[in-house]
């Protein structure tokens, strides 16, 4: 049960921007008392995103206390690659653009 | 009519005259009948020549237009042609690339080392070093490629297009030839030509597939020499090895044949399924396996793309297939635009389970191109339109099975697509956005029914 919750807040962060109906059934669930299986599914599901928002939150925490500045350089590895291939296709259209001026040149000149 | 037309239209009449001849004047029918006008277009277009073989090799890769028996044939189109003398590439390189090839490159070879009805490829050596848009730089005398589209070949080209408009507008007024929508083929197939004959275009697909494979030490792309590339000439870094066509036991000795031809497969679905763009003419003839047992990648110029719908639909569909499971194949196959009408589906349920059981799940390695063809087969003896990006998955499941074939012949392709297909479509199914959109209704269910 642990790792499923565990699981869920892990989704749960990676979309902070839960819609409004999750936000909403994490703000039911915690106004609830212990979820008893007598109040419902609805109340079930919604105790339920209460345990995985505080979940979140804890695993937030530990994210931020982590080292933040490893987790920018792994993310601008694969940004700065596609950047360089960019740069590196641009020399490649103008230097091929060069051969083909060459050899108007050459014509003009012969 | 020019000489060139009355050309066309007596080759076109002479293979016309065998179709009824072979198929006892209409008696035969069906796919008896679709195999003899197959051969007979095949025979026709390399009677033709270059701009004819160039647009039977684009109707091989589209099932959705033509019969199966038909794409089938057409693979086997060759394009044998003489070489150009030496002088006349020496020509126009020095046009091309505004100075004599001596002086361009350190060396540069008079006889080709391969000749095609397009273009032809001469070996010869870089005079200075040059850093290609990825991977190391090239040091001065680097074993080069030159390829050089053959002199007069646009020509030739545009002229046999404008004859062959003329009869395709013909065509298009015939009923039988009309569903092929020839016309609009016609331009969609010049522009895939006119494409091809730009070989900058081929450099920029080479490289964006370099890139693209940049983490994988298995996979060779020659380097692209922008500096001596244009139009008309593309210069790449020489690779050696065989070509798949030309591999034989002595050379499948000495690497790991089983573990190429899995990760050639791989490398293939990784392009359709995951990167969405691939290289959409691949045959053991553009293959190489280097001595020292990696793939090499030649021959750009048509590539395809698959949109992320495409690509989630065809993972589906492969699972199923590679797992024999028809009715989930025929399922996920509706969102690649397969109509299958309520009335046969279950007729064409049966066909392809059976199909499966015969082909893909029976005695031995699994036959992916005799369940392709029995495949297209059915859904053409049921008359369901097949579409395009629907052809193209069917056509690349053969083209990898016969890539694969080539360097380990005894490969079962569904085996080794089974753990890949399922892996794809495990993480689409873990995707974070999927799952946001699905997790809280499908726990609401679960509780529903658990508490019911």
């Amino acid at each position: 049960m642990k790792d499923l919750i565990r699981f869920l807040a892990a989704w749960a962060l990676v979309h902070e921007s839960a819609d409004e109906a999750w936000r909403a059934a994490v703000a039911r669930g915690e106004r609830l008392a212990p979820v008893s299986l007598d109040q419902g599914p609805e109340a079930i599901a919604d105790g339920l995103a209460a345990l995985v928002a505080e979940e979140k939150e804890r695993l937030k925490r530990r994210l931020l206390e982590g080292d933040a500045g490893a987790t920018g350089a792994t993310d601008l590895g694969p940004a700065l690659e596609a950047l360089r291939f960019e740069v590196a296709e641009l020399r490649g259209r103008i230097e091929t653009l060069q051969a083909s001026l060459d050899a108007v040149a050459a014509r003009l000149e012969g | 009519m020019s000489g060139r037309g009355r050309t066309i239209a007596a080759v076109a009449l002479r293979r016309a005259a065998a179709v009824a001849w072979r198929s006892g004047l209409g008696l035969r029918r069906g796919r008896a009948r679709r195999e003899i006008v197959a051969r007979q277009l095949r025979l026709a277009c390399e009677d033709l020549g270059p701009a004819f073989i160039k647009l039977g090799q684009l109707a091989s890769v589209r099932p959705d237009v033509f019969p199966p028996e038909t794409v089938f044939e057409l693979e086997r189109l060759q394009d044998r042609v003489p070489a150009v003398p030496g002088d006349e590439v020496r020509a126009i390189v020095a046009a091309e690339l505004g100075a004599a090839p001596e002086r361009v490159f350190a060396t540069f070879d008079a006889e080709p080392v391969a000749t095609a009805s397009i273009a032809q490829v001469h070996g010869a050596t870089l005079a200075a070093d040059y850093r290609p848009v990825m991977g190391e730089t090239l040091a001065a005398g680097t074993r080069l490629a030159v390829k050089v589209i053959r002199p007069g070949v646009e020509d030739a080209i545009a002229a046999d297009l404008a004859a062959a408009r003329r009869l395709a507008a013909w065509l298009e007024r015939l009923p039988p030839a009309a569903r092929w929508r020839p016309t609009a083929l016609l331009a969609e197939f010049e522009a895939t030509l006119a494409s091809e004959l730009d070989l900058r275009n081929e450099g920029r697909a080479a490289d964006r597939f370099a890139s693209d494979f940049a983490d994988d030490p298995l996979v060779v792309v020659p380097r692209v020499v922008w500096r001596h590339t244009t139009r008309r000439v593309l210069t790449t870094a020489f690779i050696e090895g065989w070509r798949l066509s030309d591999l034989g036991e002595v050379e499948r000795a000495g690497i790991d044949a089983r573990g190429l031809a899995a990760h050639g497969a791989e490398v293939f679905m990784r392009q359709v399924l995951v990167l969405g763009r691939f290289h959409a003419d691949l045959h053991p003839a553009n293959l190489f396996v280097t001595p020292d047992g990696r793939i090499c990648y030649l021959d750009f110029g048509i590539t395809g793309r698959t949109t992320p719908a495409q690509r989630s639909a065809i993972a589906q569909v492969l699972v199923a297939t590679a797992y024999a499971d028809a009715d989930r194949a025929l399922r996920h196959s509706r969102a690649l635009g397969l109509e299958v009408p309520d009335e046969r589906v279950s007729a064409v349920r049966a066909a392809v389970d059976a199909l499966m059981r015969r082909h893909l799940v029976g005695h031995g390695p699994a036959d992916v191109r005799g369940f392709a063809l029995g495949f297209l087969s059915t859904l053409a003896d049921h008359r369901i339109a097949i579409p395009e990006g629907y052809g193209l998955l069917v056509k690349a499941l053969v083209t990898v099975e016969g890539v694969a074939r080539a360097i380990y012949p005894d490969i079962d392709i569904v085996e080794v697509a089974r753990p890949f297909a399922t892996r794809l479509v495990a993480d689409q199914l873990t995707d974070p956005v999927r799952l946001q959109a699905r997790v809280p209704a499908a726990l609401t269910a679960a509780l529903e029914a658990l508490l019911d």
